[in-house]
């Protein structure tokens, strides 16, 4: 009777500690994030139907001048444009050579360039440069370098060179904010450029049997500056501006030894960065400093964050088939879809995701459930 | 002691010190051969001051021309930063004595990056127009990794078979907007003068960025060396770039709107007085030019 009482004592004790596990630790069920397709334009339809009925792009363009809402460029091999973010294509061309393209303006260039017409999306001219090299826009700014990939200028809102300034080596990456653009060279060092053209940051990190810089990122405070250095062995520094001087604020070295451009960038509002490593996209945390991976091929064409920051969206892979990966930060996957398309580019704003594969558009919107 | 090393010890001591600390082997071979320069190291073009040697051809194969490593390679279009390559295909090799040798405007795809540590002589891609190249070839570039500077390929590479040497067209002091070319001038007013020459290398390439530089320029007055112009490097300092490691001269600097050479500032009293100029090209050609000028 004894021996019964006390298996009684001991079931009433695990049903206790259970219960009294599921009312304590009880975790509640993570909402589920749902790609809700708004819209899909095919461009080469768009782009007909514009040739054929001038009226109509003539509709589309006002259109979308009169809303206000920012437009998107797109680029997708050779062929470039932008669209509203309620579906309309404004144009679709395809570039003879090369097009820098942003928000607010685009240039088509030649190979041979030695001057160029910025215009706006809507079609209206801003300005005509005269400059020998090629444009590229970054950062609501626009540059120019020249045919040695050492010669980099400033251009003002009316084209004139704001200042030139002949970098050490060639160029091999680039990023700017408004207050920063910092290039990486072959020799090893980081360029940083006021907005004057006066050299602020000139910095080799060194520690590697082979000196370059395959990436560079600029915060968007341009108050950080992050790069992968050097092959054998290949490194990340972090580079943070004190008082006046940029000081190393973090690095390691890496287990990749690229001898190419290298993916690396920081989120829009500056609180993480991205870049390419073997196992795949190496997420580092500002706040914790601490790195996360998110393992998916890592040839990555764009990473954006959505959702206040919450998502990290990356087109990823090479080839005919590219993978759409989402993650909520650090490191839930919510998405992981295949795309089957040569050409792809992809670009986040607010809750919706644009994605570009070959001749399509495609607008989805990101719905928490 | 073969060619090459003759040739190196005609150049200045410095050149010589540049090539032996690059720790040169006579295995050396030229890019692309033969060799048939459009520009070289000094020329111009499009306003700008080439700092390698752009060799035309569009058979064969774009060879090492010392054994090294790939360091970076990128192919023609817009990098992953959204910076475009204006060297179109590239590739950077890495040398002995921290040299890096820039390999530009290849055929796009035809990088052989598989071969990662490329012997002198293997080839590393087609010859190509990518990037902004007027021509189809290859734009060679040496870089010293020590001195942060741009080394002129001459004095890495096996000497040129040329025996044709460089021309003189003419002489000009200049003093404000006012310029004097000798010889149609029959004589100056006293002061001072700044001293360009009209020079140019004969280039028998099918394109060329306009005419080759000379290798050094000496001028003397009334028997007295008052400047060298050694073309041997090119150096970024404060974002400008500047020519020659003795003396070194703003790459702005370096020639007249008329596209002469400026070589020194001299003041010049009344009488006779001599000027001469001696060019050499890369070969050992040179060709010497004198001028009597009467000051007033």
């Amino acid at each position: 009777m004894e021996e019964i009482g006390k298996r009684r004592v001991a079931a009433a004790l695990v049903i206790v500690v259970l219960l009294a596990y599921f009312l304590v630790c009880a975790f509640p069920l993570q909402k589920e994030f749902v790609l809700v397709p708004a819209w899909a334009k095919s461009l080469s339809v768009a782009s007909a139907a514009q040739t054929a009925n001038a009226s109509a792009r003539q509709k589309v363009v006002s259109e979308a001048k009169a809303s206000g809402e920012e437009v998107i460029p797109f680029r997708l091999g050779d062929r470039y444009g932008y669209f509203s973010p309620d579906g309309n294509i404004l144009f679709s061309a395809v570039a003879d050579y090369g097009v820098a393209l942003a928000p607010d303006a685009y240039a088509t260039y030649d190979r041979l360039s030695e001057g160029f017409t910025i215009k706006s999306p809507y079609g209206a001219e801003l300005a005509r440069v005269a400059a020998i090299g090629y444009p590229f826009f970054a950062a609501g700014r626009r540059f120019v370098i020249g045919p040695d990939q050492m010669t980099v200028s400033e251009l003002s809102e009316s084209g004139a060179v704001k200042w030139s300034y002949q970098l050490a080596s060639i160029a091999t990456a680039f990023d700017a904010s408004a207050s920063l653009a910092v290039f990486g060279l072959i020799d090893g060092t980081i360029v940083g450029l006021d907005p004057a053209g006066k050299a602020v940051l000139d910095f080799a990190p060194g520690g590697s049997r082979i000196a370059g810089v395959y990436g560079v990122a600029a915060s968007p405070d341009g108050l950080l500056v992050a790069a992968v250095t050097g092959a054998d062995k290949q490194r990340l520094v972090i580079l943070e501006k004190r008082s006046a001087a940029y000081r190393v604020a973090y690095h390691r070295y890496l287990s990749s030894d690229y001898r190419r451009p290298v993916y690396i960038a920081f989120t829009g509002d500056g609180s993480r960065l991205a870049y390419e490593s073997p196992s795949g996209i190496a997420v580092y945390d500002r706040g914790t400093k601490r790195e996360t991976i998110i393992s998916v091929p890592a040839t990555t064409r764009l990473g954006q964050t959505m959702q206040g920051g919450q998502l990290m969206v990356f087109l990823s892979g090479r080839g005919d088939t590219k993978r759409l990966v989402c993650t909520a930060l650090p490191d839930r996957r919510v998405l992981d879809v295949p795309v089957k398309a040569s050409l792809a580019f992809v670009e986040a704003r607010d809750d919706s995701l644009f994605l570009g594969a070959d001749d399509s558009l495609v607008r989805m919107d990101f719905e928490e459930r | 002691m073969n060619a090459l090393s003759v040739r190196l010890h005609r150049r200045s001591s410095l050149s010589l010190a540049i090539v032996l600390s690059c720790g040169l082997s006579f295995a050396a071979v030229w890019p692309l051969s033969p060799p048939r320069l459009a520009a070289n190291f000094g020329s111009f073009a499009k306003g700008r001051v080439i700092v390698g040697v752009a060799l035309a051809g569009e058979e064969g194969s774009v060879r090492a021309s010392e054994d090294g490593e790939i360091a970076f390679s990128a192919e023609e279009g817009t990098l992953p930063s959204g910076l475009p390559s204006a060297l179109g295909s590239f590739v950077v090799v890495e040398q002995r004595g921290d040299i890096a040798a820039v390999y530009s405007h290849l055929v796009p795809g035809t990088l052989s990056i598989r071969e990662r540590k490329p012997k002198a002589g293997d080839a590393i891609a087609s010859p190509g127009k990518s990037g902004w190249i007027e021509g189809t070839g290859v734009v060679y570039q040496v870089f010293d990794r020590r001195a942060s500077s741009w080394v002129n390929p001459y004095l890495l590479l096996p000497p040129l078979e040329d025996d044709v040497p460089p021309v003189i067209r003419s002489m000009a002091l200049s003093r404000g907007a006012k310029s004097y070319v000798i010889g149609a001038a029959a004589s100056v007013p006293q002061g001072t003068y700044r001293l360009s020459v009209d020079i140019a290398d004969p280039s028998n390439a099918p394109w060329s960025a306009g005419a080759l530089a000379p290798y050094a320029v000496r001028l003397s007055v009334d028997g007295i060396e008052i400047s060298q112009e050694v073309f041997d490097v090119a150096k970024a300092k404060g974002g400008k770039l500047q020519l020659f490691a003795q003396n070194p001269m703003a790459a702005d600097d370096l020639r007249t709107a008329e596209g002469r050479y400026e070589l020194a500032e001299r003041l010049f009293t009344r009488g006779r007085t001599v000027i001469e100029v001696q060019v050499e090209d890369a070969s050992g050609n040179k060709r010497t030019a004198s001028w009597a000028v009467l000051v007033e």
